[in-house]
């Protein structure tokens, strides 16, 4: 029964409490994408820093080509395994739901959704783009 | 007052100082390209290098109009033809396509193919190397020879056509930056740190190289000349830079030579082969054969020598060289022809 006043579409504090509790796991799950895209550029960037500075007289760069490849694919695994998660969390293929405008619990965990989904998208597109030089290049030169 | 502009607007138009102004801009623009059509531009590319960058330049060109046009003709369509409120399910595509695909997949493919030139650019040279330290403010320029000696020379850099030269880029003071437009990219040049690149040049002529890094007062004439010739006279010319100054010729020109001596000259600038060694200053075994005096500055007649010995400050403000304005135009003319002679 609605109170006089109230606006409907947002929930009561006991509700808001409840329901928080439940998506804060999935609040802190949609920074997973960018973190892994920024460890992703920070260990290519620094490990070929470090091989064209020191090393790339003592060996190939293969090795390291291959390494970093290896890792550039378990990052974009996991990064689309998050986003496929949040995808199906944003449910819009079932509410047909593009944005999330109400403040109640079921719409929070679909925005959360929405969010994360197009964080690891970013995020897909930044590893794919950090990786490119890896493939291209291919040399310290 | 009013009613006489008011008669004025009513009647034909006189042509507005405004209006005569407006006619020039075509001419101004047609000035602006001419300097395209010069031996300094990316736009006329002399060498591979340049090719690359500048096919990358009309792609980027081509690709900014498109999209200009593109996203113009949007903003159109939405304020103009269509201004009524779109379905949400129109905007949710256009977003998805227009905001995020097209923007992945344009970025993606600009990215392969700048990454896909990068390693042409960069090629090893398979020619001669050149040493050169960016000085305040002229250029040393060393040529290593296979025989592990070096040929010293100034403010001007002659390369093989045909193949790569490598470039060992070096600075003494502050930072400049080693730039032929024509004939490719440039580089940056540190002080205490020696930067690599290779230029491969295609067709002979003389180009403009330019420091590209403020340096100082005098940056902006701080210029080379850039020489493209035929490997087998590239060869002929490094063998007769490699040779020791030519003795003056004529009794103006011994006087010259006296004089330069008299007055310290050789503390600074080296001749090889006469007693003059000094470290400081542009080398001038060949000065007289060179395209240019003072790092592009000036030309190279008698009358260019004696202006620029006069008073060098004046040519270039801050130069280190003092000015011998106490010679007298006798003494100046009779330095500046040994200077000349020196080819």
């Amino acid at each position: 029964m609605a109170e006089p006043g109230r606006d409907d579409r947002q929930p009561t504090a006991h509700e808001d409490e409840r329901e928080f509790a439940e998506e804060r796991e999935s609040l802190w799950r949609i920074t997973l994408g960018p973190t892994i895209w920024a460890g992703h550029f920070l260990i290519c960037y620094a490990s070929v820093s470090v091989y064209c500075f020191r090393l790339e007289r003592m060996f190939g760069m293969e090795g390291l080509r291959l390494a970093l490849g290896a890792l550039t694919l378990a990052c974009l695994a996991a990064i689309g395994w998050i986003g496929w998660r949040a995808f199906r969390r944003w449910e819009v293929w079932g509410t047909g739901e593009f944005s999330n405008p109400v403040g109640n619990a079921e719409d929070r965990h679909q925005f959360l959704g929405h969010a994360g989904f197009l964080l690891a998208l970013v995020s897909f597109i930044g590893v794919v783009f950090d990786a490119l030089p890896l493939l291209l290049i291919g040399s310290c030169r | 007052m009013t009613a006489s502009l008011r008669a004025e607007t009513t009647g034909p138009r006189p042509r507005a100082p405004r209006r005569a102004a407006a006619r020039l801009w075509p001419l101004a623009a047609l000035a602006l390209l001419a300097g395209c059509e010069g031996r300094q531009s990316v736009l006329v590319p002399a060498g591979e290098d340049s090719r690359v960058l500048g096919d990358l330049f009309w792609v980027m060109l081509v690709g900014a109009v498109l999209l200009w046009i593109g996203m113009n003709g949007l903003f159109y369509w939405a304020t103009r033809r269509s201004p009524a409120a779109h379905s949400q399910y129109l905007a949710n595509w256009l977003v998805i396509l227009g905001g995020i695909l097209f923007p992945t997949v344009t970025l993606g493919a600009l990215l392969v193919y700048g990454l896909s030139i990068m390693p042409d650019l960069r090629a090893t040279g398979d020619g001669p190397v050149i040493r050169v330290t960016g000085e305040q403010w002229w250029w040393r320029v060393e040529y290593e020879r296979a025989d592990g000696s070096t040929v010293t020379t100034a403010n001007e850099i002659r390369l093989p056509a045909g193949v790569r030269s490598t470039f060992l880029l070096d600075s003494k003071e502050v930072i400049h930056s080693f730039w032929v437009p024509s004939l490719g990219g440039k580089m940056d040049m540190f002080p205490g740190r020696v930067t690599e690149m290779t230029l491969g040049p295609e067709r002979p002529g003389v180009y403009r190289g330019q420091c590209a890094e403020f340096c100082g007062e005098s940056h902006a004439w701080m210029a080379f000349e850039a020489e493209v010739m035929e490997p087998a006279a590239f060869e002929a010319w490094l063998e007769a830079e490699a040779a020791e100054a030519r003795p003056p010729e004529g009794a103006l020109a011994e006087r010259g030579r006296a004089l330069f001596f008299a007055q310290g000259c050789g503390g600074c600038h080296a001749v090889r082969g006469t007693p003059a060694v000094g470290q400081v200053g542009p080398d001038l075994t060949h000065v007289g054969s060179r395209h240019s005096l003072a790092a592009g500055r000036l030309g190279t007649s008698v009358e260019d020598f004696a202006k620029w010995v006069a008073n060098p400050g004046a040519w270039k403000p801050g130069a280190e060289m003092p000015a011998y304005a106490h010679l007298t135009d006798d003494q100046l003319g009779a330095i500046a022809t040994y200077l000349e002679g020196l080819e």
